[in-house]
């Protein structure tokens, strides 16, 4: 008995020092686990309180073209110029390009969604920057200004392209790649019909027009065309096709008495008049894309128009002679590059020159975590030396800020009296030559495709005008301006 | 009642599904009834609303009215050529010409959109500016509204084609020798094995090909938009691309969302018309 009970209790030690063994066991990988958990969390957060910089994402299209000189050709590798402000200023820029059409969604989506995932957003200032900034989807800048002159000086800028972002009264975005109106033109061509000096009105232009048609098809060349523009379905026309409203009546005219804002609108109750003092603007351009345009022109975009002249097939592209000019970069038409010309963009009957004015313009979004720091990316992304960059690495005539326009690397490549008359085509814009409404993307789809109908000849002028009356009547209402 | 066990094996198909199916189409339905205009920051409930906009704008008739004439005269092209071509390759063609005739399958439709563009452009391409011309045709084919269509169609077909083509092989390669013998034995020629043999045995591939042939002619997008971006005009505007203009340009999510739910409905109601006609039809038939 007593030994089956020495036997029980050594049993029972002996399973109590096993379960001791146990504990201590235990004891021991919860104290590792512990200590390595530790370990990682510090390990975790010693590169995050190493990298304390801000984190600043923005979407943008056009790698290698739009800061080539801080992303490099790729639009993937940073620069030594991005890299010496990233550590100034302890900020981290991720930008992610991706094609125009792609961007521009991503942009929309982002806002509408508020995620706030892009601190800088890409905006065009022909419908982007008037919808989101009514939309409360943009932050203001005036307010933001201050705090990066070191980089971004307003005062150094043409005030046109900051105009251009202005929505009631606030600038909205920066401009970065932008242009005004102008015509490129082959000076051989004009003189080989006798005409010697750009027509400087629309009714001079026309008529040179004619002449050229006339010569080039006595002369039996049929793959010539007198005039380039773009009329493919969309927004894409609406930019020139406005400039010509506004060159025909003189003044924005989409709704009654001039209006322009959504106040306006609703206070005087204003209606569209698509059928009124905007057709003949609108058919001036109809009709010449048509009588002096290629015949595809229904189809066209901005790269049609570059391709057609870089290739010789053109002899005037206007009103955005931007795409000229990015004809030439890639021209290997002898003819193209030695007899093209720049012009001012003509006169029409109102006085006012045909517009045609543009802003790639960058903006903070309302929903980003850093603000001051994205406004800070901005102002250095689209300050003089920004532009500077660019104007070295894309070289076209065109920039924002006087000093480089008429800085070395641009008076060298272009001649000063074209480079006058671009600074003249500023001064004589009206950056805000449509209305600025939120609805403006709406608007200048509808316009475009109106345009592109009206041009294949699918409606008439009137018919394709109607509608679009008809159309836009619908949409105030939908929008609450006449109530 | 208690669950079997076994149930809890489908859940995390059910709930992927859910997630990437039956989520987006709720949400769908639900945006369709919202007013939502990003230009508007007041977004509500407003019932049938967009779809009564939607049905009175003219964009929507022509769009369907485009989508209608793209989807048929793609159809028709495609079933014939597809035919053909699986009638040819079935007993006779080498390996390589049949991976010749698949080729064009596995090219992006963007890529495929923008050959056609250049080999159509009225002023530099190779077709539209030196061989039609040379042929007598005097068209832009990309220019002219009823070419333009008729040019995208026949860039879909030359796209969508061998999809269509290794369907019917298959179904083809399927049907036992014997019935084809016995026909001959009996005195048919090959029009009869064709339309009594052939056709019949061929129902169920057919009606696959076209219902995959509805979704996809509905869907296109990127095709249409490369070449044409819907114009000139709206004459190659389909359903897809009208969509797309009312969400990202007109920024109209609600009126976009509405027609989502059209289209949707009209996928479905050609597939339940189809398989009444094809797949229950032809049990009906057996039975």
């Amino acid at each position: 008995m007593l030994v089956e009970s020495q036997s029980h209790l050594n049993g029972a030690l002996a399973r109590i020092g096993k379960l001791q063994k146990q504990l201590m066991e235990r004891e021991v990988i919860l104290k590792t686990t512990a200590r390595l958990l530790t370990a990682a969390a510090v390990a975790l957060t010693l590169p995050v309180a190493a990298q304390a910089e801000t984190e600043i994402n923005i979407v943008a299209f056009a790698p290698g073209f739009a800061w080539a000189d801080m992303f490099g050709p790729s639009g993937t590798d940073k620069t030594d110029k991005l890299r010496a402000f990233e550590e100034a200023n302890d900020i981290t820029i991720n930008i992610e390009f991706a094609d125009e059409e792609t961007a521009r969604q991503k942009v929309l989506l982002d806002l509408v969604n508020e995620t706030g995932n892009y601190d800088l957003v890409m905006l065009g200032s022909d419908g982007a920057v008037q919808t989101f900034s009514y939309a409360g989807y943009l932050e203001p800048l005036d307010d933001l200004l201050s705090t990066a002159t070191e980089y971004f000086d307003p005062g150094a800028v043409y005030p046109q392209f900051l105009d251009a972002n202005r929505v009631d009264g606030k600038l909205w975005a920066l401009p970065y790649y932008s242009f005004g109106a102008g015509v490129i033109y082959r000076k051989d061509i004009f003189e080989r019909y006798g005409i010697d000096t750009f027509p400087a009105t629309t009714a001079e232009l026309e008529q040179a027009l004619e002449t050229i048609k006339a010569g080039l098809e006595a002369d039996g060349i049929t793959d010539v065309y007198p005039l380039t523009m773009r009329g493919a379905p969309g927004e894409e026309p609406s930019l020139d096709l406005n400039g010509f409203v506004y060159a025909y009546a003189g003044y924005p005219a989409w709704f009654e008495g001039g209006a322009t804002t959504p106040e306006q609108i609703r206070e005087a109750k204003a209606r569209p008049i698509f059928t009124g003092d905007f057709r003949d603007g609108f058919e001036t351009f109809v009709n010449w894309s048509r009588d002096f345009g290629p015949d595809g022109i229904a189809t066209h975009t901005w790269v049609d128009m570059m391709n057609l002249y870089g290739a010789g097939q053109a002899v005037v592209l206007m009103p955005s002679a931007i795409n000229g000019f990015a004809a030439l970069g890639g021209t290997e038409n002898e003819d193209v590059s030695k007899h093209t010309a720049f012009a001012p963009s003509p006169v029409g009957p109102s006085g006012k020159p045909v517009q045609s004015f543009w802003t790639f313009s960058v903006g903070v979004s309302a929903f980003s975590d850093n603000k001051e720091d994205a406004f800070k990316t901005l102002a250095f992304l689209t300050g003089e030396q920004a532009m500077q960059g660019f104007a070295e690495s894309i070289g076209w005539p065109y920039s924002t800020f006087p000093s480089i326009t008429r800085g070395e690397v641009l008076t060298s490549k272009w001649p000063k009296e074209m480079l006058d008359q671009i600074e003249a085509s500023y001064e004589q814009a009206n950056p805000q030559y449509f209305p600025y409404i939120p609805e403006l993307n709406a608007f200048m789809e509808r316009i475009g495709t109106a345009a592109s109908e009206a041009i294949s000849g699918t409606k008439t002028t009137d018919e394709a005008l109607a509608e679009l009356q008809t159309w836009a009547e619908g949409r105030l209402e939908q929008g609450g301006y006449y109530k | 009642m208690t669950i079997d066990w076994r149930f809890w094996f489908v859940v995390p198909m059910i709930v992927a599904l859910a997630t990437v199916v039956l989520f987006p189409t709720v949400y769908l339905f639900w945006m369709s009834t919202q007013h939502w205009l990003v230009t508007d920051p007041d977004r509500y409930f407003t019932g049938l609303g967009n779809f009564a906009r939607l049905f009175d704008g003219a964009d929507f008739w022509q769009a369907l009215r485009v989508t209608g004439a793209y989807l048929t005269l793609s159809t028709v092209l495609m079933l014939g050529l597809g035919m053909g071509l699986a009638l040819t390759f079935a007993r006779a063609g080498r390996g390589w010409m049949r991976a010749i005739v698949v080729m064009p399958l596995v090219i992006p439709p963007v890529v495929a959109g923008f050959t056609w563009r250049f080999l159509l452009n009225g002023e530099i391409g190779f077709l539209g500016a030196y061989l039609l011309p040379m042929a007598g045709l005097d068209l832009n084919p990309l220019a002219e509204p009823r070419a333009a269509l008729f040019s995208v169609v026949i860039a879909d077909v030359w796209s969508r084609t061998p999809f269509m083509f290794l369907i019917f092989l298959a179904a083809l390669q399927s049907i036992p020798r014997d019935y084809y013998e016995a026909a001959r034995m009996d005195g048919a020629n090959p029009f009869h094995e064709f339309f009594f043999i052939t056709l019949p045995l061929m129902k169920g591939a057919l009606f696959v090909a076209i219902l995959f042939r509805l979704v996809d002619a509905i869907n296109t997008f990127e095709l249409i938009y490369v070449m044409t971006r819907g114009g000139p005009g709206r004459a190659t505007q389909i359903l897809s691309i009208f969509g797309w203009r009312t969400a990202f340009q007109e920024l109209d999510f609600g009126r976009a969302a509405a027609l989502g739910v059209v289209m949707l409905v009209i996928c479905l109601i050609g597939a339940l018309l189809m398989f009444r006609r094809f797949v229950k039809g032809d049990a009906e038939a057996r039975t």
